[in-house]
């Protein structure tokens, strides 16, 4: 399956990137590819230029900054799961890493590439033949959603699994773009739509993931943070239903992804959690509202009901695992 | 075990190396000067009628060579069957599935005919479509077929005894039903093939990924109207099968008829998608059995209908239910059976042979139903199935010779190594054992093309060379071939160099299915191997001062078997040869036919249908998650009669690699069809099973010694993928209490099932 | 309904003229390969037909099945879904770079001692895998083995000569992978 063809661009600078961002025509970020190409290949995403981060070095890096863990955009996952600090005080976000797709993807893909997956759907991610069965597809550039067997709606999946550890870790994004710089926490990164699921402008790079202080956990904290993820399969696959849970003493915090547009913190579960100890109990109490507050559709072909009772098994599981 | 010289031993395949080096060559791999790039075009309406085709904007596209559509061919149905023959190679007048093909267009490079070919559009007047088996087969359905009323186009019906007698001697009749789904055989290396046409004297030579070269050569002989003298079909190393490179495809249609219109060479290459969609899959079946048992258990009577999802062609239909229909009378002894099995046609992806061929389907359903019985009647499942074991010797129902068999001792060794005594019924909820047995022919007799032939040649130099018609597909046909020559011969097996499935220059041999490759193929080279002794040995006697029959070969040495130290070498035989004014290379032929009294044609008669037959059980623990759903295969273990194995570490190979498709085939793996379309394609979405999948598993070796496998052999590719699904499914319905009537059981139908379990046990409680 | 292929496939038609085809230097098994190639040109198409290396292979071209895995700059990665011009500067090895000369590396004699191969199209792949996984860490535990191949998709062996293959390097063959 050949690719479309495509203007290629490889700036060397942060500045060069943006530039050609901004000014050639069509033109789309790409670094590791694992998802972009593929979805070319498809040719549900034809870019006419692709502008390649691979070698823009401000991109690199794991630091710390002011009360904050500061993630280059373009750290690979690998890198990611493999740093020592971060995986100290981070531990959802390592264990999210390290089960995207099959440990090539994780060595070719890079943090801010695994947020900005595309959404997903059973109907959009098929290649041209396979979709001309039917008609264009609302986020393919037609009119009508199959799913939702109606036009002008997409209810495109988002699948991406560091995106929930990073939702319970309150992580912020940093993003370059000719205007300049902007920072916001990561849940605005995401429209909450199927077809845009992105709030990014097209010229815009996201430069680095922050995480503060204040979610570390370690030995001294009492709690810690965890991803649970449940795929068909044990590597390669999506998370049908992935689940982060983050606690601090009282506070705990949990998010999910493979259940909505984009990926959320489970509001409705937190409030029944508010300042309340974690507990076998309590875990088992509010665990039914897991699903509150989410539209599954069938993007995947697994029944919703499916996806709910697993979103309240993975938060009890991972909950627990935090006691 | 015999572990003979070569024989027996743990020996690597003969190609390992030029595999683990990428220095084999597989059909895609193969370039020829001038070679041009092809792709088909598929329906995209699952029933249709052809209104027209546009090829105007692909035919304008710089770089494309030719297009071609179904009208542009000759009239010519094919199939692997020759009364069942009913595809052509592009469509003419009607579409009947999604990916059926319509056109093909080559062009000088890949990416040019992959866009010529999205130029060409096709309008169709989409016709009725009927998606179930048991749809098309109601009156009114929609007619896949226009010559195949109510859509069935092979149906067996079969009686042994006196059903009604049986089920009246009964003390249970019980009665259920059964869904296998479509599982694909995702070989890893997508189908290709590479044709080039010598205009002189009309040859046309095509390397195709097949399974079956001369039944391929055959077809096309048939298609493009030319003689079968003129073809030659070679097959270069081939990327897995699994039955899914048993038939002619469009592409190797298509490589050939440009190949000659163009008289450059031509290669296609389908996409994993199209592998998916347009090749084959394993049947879906609708199953019932009406099982009639004593109280202890023994089976008296019993009745199966099945109903064969057959998509939109023939491909192996008459074959696949007759097989399906005749192996339920092993391993069990049923004296009063009746079997009904329609393959019907649908407008989806197409059934072949996989793995298993027919049979998988029916040993799901059979084996659930047995541990289903036992417990309804309150028996143990083991020593249910070694009540109804069968045994060597005994006069069997259909007329199958049963040689050898070791069945009721591997029911007995799985028992005790998965632990039964200890863990069934009696493991924590939520972890379970189960049992599933199974038996496979090596190899169906007593058809067209059965025959195979060898022919050996032992050149001055000591070098073997071997030619055969056996198809090695990955699983080491050539080199058990070879070990087997090497074994008669006297050689290592360095020493033998064999070429094989080239029909140019190989004798004939069915392909790769059934199972029947290394009994069939292998007592051919057994039978030119020995030719070559009974040329070679009277000269080795006379330098030896002995009788022919007293001597003994291996390394290059022939040696009197009580006097050992009377020996002499290959190379100095080889020089004598020579003096004595023989003619070298000496040229031994051989051939062989699994043997018959009468003359039986397994699509009508009983008879035995098998030169011998397979037996084994297979036993599962699984734990099942009970939050999740998920079912983890902790252990699965095969205790197998395969008769003696010519290669253990190949024979441990075809397992593993069985029992891993057969965790597939009952948890993951399942080709979602929607309307006549596959929505999962590809290796991402379908569910080939990960190293992370993979179970701890364990072989044990029942030993038989048959008379007529070569050095006692059985067949050891196909038997060991009937069994793990339901062993895994009885294993399941051991560890929670449900009893899945269906496959795959996927975490969504178990989570479901235990919350109607507490339901249940909540409405109980009250 | 019928949708017609063309309306999606703007593809090339109207690219033609866009992302022309330059020259590229891939090193390849150290030596240096001048190919021509379009951006939209995958690193296994270049390794496969433009250098005519065909031992690394297509199984899936999706980047689901490991088949096509290369080594670049010492990590494995998946050709199919890796563009050649981004491989350029950066040092490839492929399966026909494993063997010296015509000696198998430790880790091919194993695959080949213990059956670990069958149809043999995937092991390619999962040589480059290992390799990598071996240079890293010579005596990976099971479940790392595990988990670091399980991006390499077998049908044939069931993966358990494979596994065995790999733990006899890391148990004890001096030299391990190369």
């Amino acid at each position: 399956m050949r690719l479309p063809r495509f203007e290629y661009y490889q700036p060397g600078s942060l500045a060069e990137a943006v530039t050609m961002l901004s000014q050639v025509p069509g033109a789309r970020p790409v670094a590791g590819g694992t998802d972009l190409l593929v979805n070319m290949k498809h040719r549900v995403e034809q870019p006419a230029a692709l502008v390649s981060l691979t070698r823009v070095s401000e991109l690199a890096g794991v630091r710390l900054e002011d009360g904050a863990t500061v993630i280059g955009g373009g750290v690979t996952l690998k890198h990611v799961q493999h740093d020592e600090g971060l995986k100290a005080r981070f531990p959802a976000l390592t264990q999210a890493a390290s089960v995207v797709g099959s440990y090539r993807h994780q060595t070719m893909g890079t943090l801010a590439g695994n947020l900005l997956q595309n959404t997903r759907c059973r109907f959009f991610n098929q290649s041209v033949e396979w979709r001309s069965v039917r008609a264009l597809c609302y986020k393919a550039g037609g009119d009508y959603c199959h799913v939702m067997k109606k036009e002008g709606v997409c209810f495109c999946t988002y699948h991406g699994d560091t995106a929930a550890a990073l939702l319970v870790l309150d992580a912020e994004v940093r993003v370059e773009g000719p205007d300049g710089v902007r920072q916001f926490p990561l849940a605005q990164l995401y429209s909450g739509e199927g077809k845009a699921p992105l709030s990014l402008g097209s010229a815009e790079v996201l430069t680095a993931v922050i995480i503060p202080d204040s979610s570390a956990t370690d030995g001294d904290t009492a709690g810690g943070s965890t991803y649970v993820k449940h795929a068909l399969r044990g590597a390669i696959d999506f998370p049908i239903v992935g689940a982060a849970v983050w606690r601090n003493g009282d506070a705990t915090r949990v998010a999910f992804t493979g259940v909505d547009r984009s990926p959320l913190r489970a509001t409705v579960l937190e409030e029944a959690l508010a300042g309340r100890a974690l507990t076998p109990a309590v875990i088992e109490e509010v665990a039914p509202l897991a699903p509150k507050g989410v539209t599954i559709t069938r993007t995947t072909v697994q029944p919703g009901s499916f996806k709910r009772e697993l979103m309240s098994a993975l938060f009890a599981r991972a909950a627990g695992s935090l006691l | 075990m015999k572990v003979l010289n070569v024989v027996g031993q743990r020996v690597p395949m003969h190609d390992a190396a030029a595999k683990i080096t990428g220095q084999a060559q597989y059909t895609d791999d193969l370039v020829l000067p001038g070679m041009l790039f092809g792709k088909l075009v598929r329906s995209t309406v699952a029933h249709g009628r052809i209104k027209s085709i546009d090829v105007s904007k692909a035919k304008a596209l710089p770089g494309v060579k030719g297009v071609i559509t179904g009208m542009d061919i000759p009239d010519r149905v094919y199939g692997i069957v020759p009364k069942a023959k009913d595809e052509h190679a592009l469509a003419r007048e009607k579409v009947r599935y999604i990916g059926d093909e319509v056109a093909a267009v080559v062009a000088i490079d890949q990416e040019t005919a992959e866009e010529a070919a999205r130029l060409i559009t096709v309008e169709y007047e989409e016709l009725p479509a009927v998606f179930d088996p048991l749809d098309a087969i109601k009156e009114g359905a929609p007619l896949v077929h226009e010559n195949t009323p109510g859509n069935v186009s092979a149906q067996i019906h079969k009686e042994f005894g006196d059903l009604e007698a049986g089920f009246a001697a009964s003390d249970y009749v019980f009665e259920d039903s059964y869904y296998t789904h479509a599982q694909n055989h995702a070989p890893m290396e997508p189908h290709a093939a590479l044709a080039s046409y010598d205009a002189l004297n009309g040859d046309l030579t095509l390397w195709s990924g097949t399974q079956i070269p001369y039944f391929l050569k055959r077809n096309l002989s048939t298609t493009l109207v030319i003689p079968e003298q003129n073809i030659r079909v070679i097959k270069p190393k081939v990327g897995g099968g699994f039955g899914q490179k048993i038939d002619m495809f469009a592409k190797d249609f298509c490589a050939c008829w440009f190949a000659k219109e163009l008289g450059r060479p031509v290669k296609f290459l389908y996409d994993r998608e199209e592998v998916f969609q347009s090749t084959r899959q394993r049947h879906p079946m609708y199953l019932t059995l009406k099982t009639g048992v004593s109280k202890e258990g023994k089976i008296i009577a019993q009745k199966i209908t099945a109903h064969a999802d057959g998509g939109a062609y023939n491909s192996t239909a008459p074959l696949m239910i007759t097989l399906s229909c005749f192996f339920v009378m092993i391993p069990y002894k049923i004296e009063n059976l009746v079997y009904e099995g329609y393959h019907v046609y649908t407008n989806k992806p197409v059934g072949g042979a996989m793995r298993g061929h027919g049979i998988p389907q029916p040993r799901f359903a059979i084996e659930r139903q047995i541990d289903q019985i036992a417990k309804r009647i309150g028996v143990d499942a083991s020593e249910m199935r070694l009540l109804n074991a069968i045994e060597a010797g005994e006069p069997h129902p259909a007329g199958f010779i049963i040689n050898t068999c070791g069945f009721a001792d591997s029911v007995r060794e799985a028992s005790k190594a998965i632990g039964w005594a200890e863990k069934r019924g009696k493991l924590p909820f939520g972890r379970g054992v189960g049992i599933a047995c199974a038996s496979f022919p090596s190899g169906v007799a007593n058809m067209s093309h059965l025959a195979s032939g060898c022919v050996v040649q032992l050149s001055s130099e000591g070098r073997v060379s071997v030619l055969s018609g056996a198809a090695d597909i990955g699983q080491g046909a050539e080199t058990v071939i070879a070990q087997i020559v090497a074994e008669r011969v006297g050689v290592p097996m360095e020493d033998v160099h064999i070429t094989a499935a080239d029909t140019g220059l190989c004798p004939l041999d069915a392909g790769t299915f059934g199972s029947g490759v290394t009994v069939r193929a292998g007592n051919a080279a057994l039978n030119a191997a020995n030719d070559i002794r009974a040329q070679l040995f009277p000269v080795v006697a006379e330098a030896l001062g002995c009788e022919v029959d007293e001597i003994e070969a291996a390394n290059r040495l022939f040696w009197v078997r009580d006097d050992p130290d009377r020996s002499v070498g290959m190379r100095d035989i080889l020089r004598q040869y020579q003096y004595i004014d023989r003619s070298l290379p000496i040229v031994g032929r051989g051939a062989w036919v699994p043997p018959a009294d009468s003359a039986t044609t397994l699509l009508t008669n009983n008879g035995n249908l098998s030169p011998n037959y397979s037996f084994m059980t297979q036993a599962a623990e699984v734990e099942v998650d009970l939050e999740t759903g998920r079912v983890n295969v902790i252990k699965v273990l095969t205790a197998h009669d395969c008769g003696q194995p010519i290669n253990p570490m190949l024979v441990e190979g075809q397992l593993e690699g069985s029992i891993l498709g057969g965790i597939g085939y009952a948890l993951y793996e399942d080709s979602t069809c929607i309307d006549g379309q596959q929505h999962n394609p590809s290796f991402l979405d379908y569910g080939f099973p990960t190293m992370m999948e993979l179970p701890e598993m364990e072989g044990i070796h029942i030993d038989t010694d048959d008379p007529i496998g070569p050095f006692g052999a059985k067949e050891a590719g196909e038997g060991t993928q009937l069994a793990p699904a339901p062993a895994i499914v009885n294993a399941i319905a051991d560890a929670i209490g449900v009893d899945f009537d269906r496959l795959p059981v996927t975490p969504d139908m178990i989570l479901a099932a235990l919350k109607k379990q507490r339901e249940e046990a909540a409405g109980e409680a009250r | 309904m019928c949708a017609h292929a063309t309306a999606q496939a703007t593809g090339t038609e109207k690219g033609r003229a866009m992302g022309a085809k330059r020259i590229l230097t891939l090193n390849v098994n150290g030596d240096d390969y001048e190919v021509v190639c379009a951006p939209n040109t995958t690193l296994l198409e270049a390794l496969r037909e433009k250098a005519f290396l065909t031992g690394t292979k297509r199984g899936c071209d999706l980047g689901a099945c490991g088949a096509c895995t290369v080594l670049m700059d010492g990590e494995a990665i998946l050709s199919c879904i890796t563009l050649a011009v981004e491989a350029e500067g950066r040092s490839i090895r492929t399966i026909e770079g494993v063997s010296d000369g015509g000696e198998l590396s430790p880790l091919q004699q194993a695959f080949v001692d213990h059956g670990a191969l069958q149809c043999g199209f995937c092991s390619p792949g999962f040589i480059m895998s290992a390799t990598e996984l071996l240079a890293e860490n010579p005596h990976p535990e099971r479940a790392e083995i595990q988990r670091r191949l399980a991006g390499n998709l077998c049908r044939c062996t069931g993966y358990v000569k494979i596994v065995e293959a790999v733990e006899a390097v890391a148990q004890g063959a001096e030299g391990g992978a190369r």
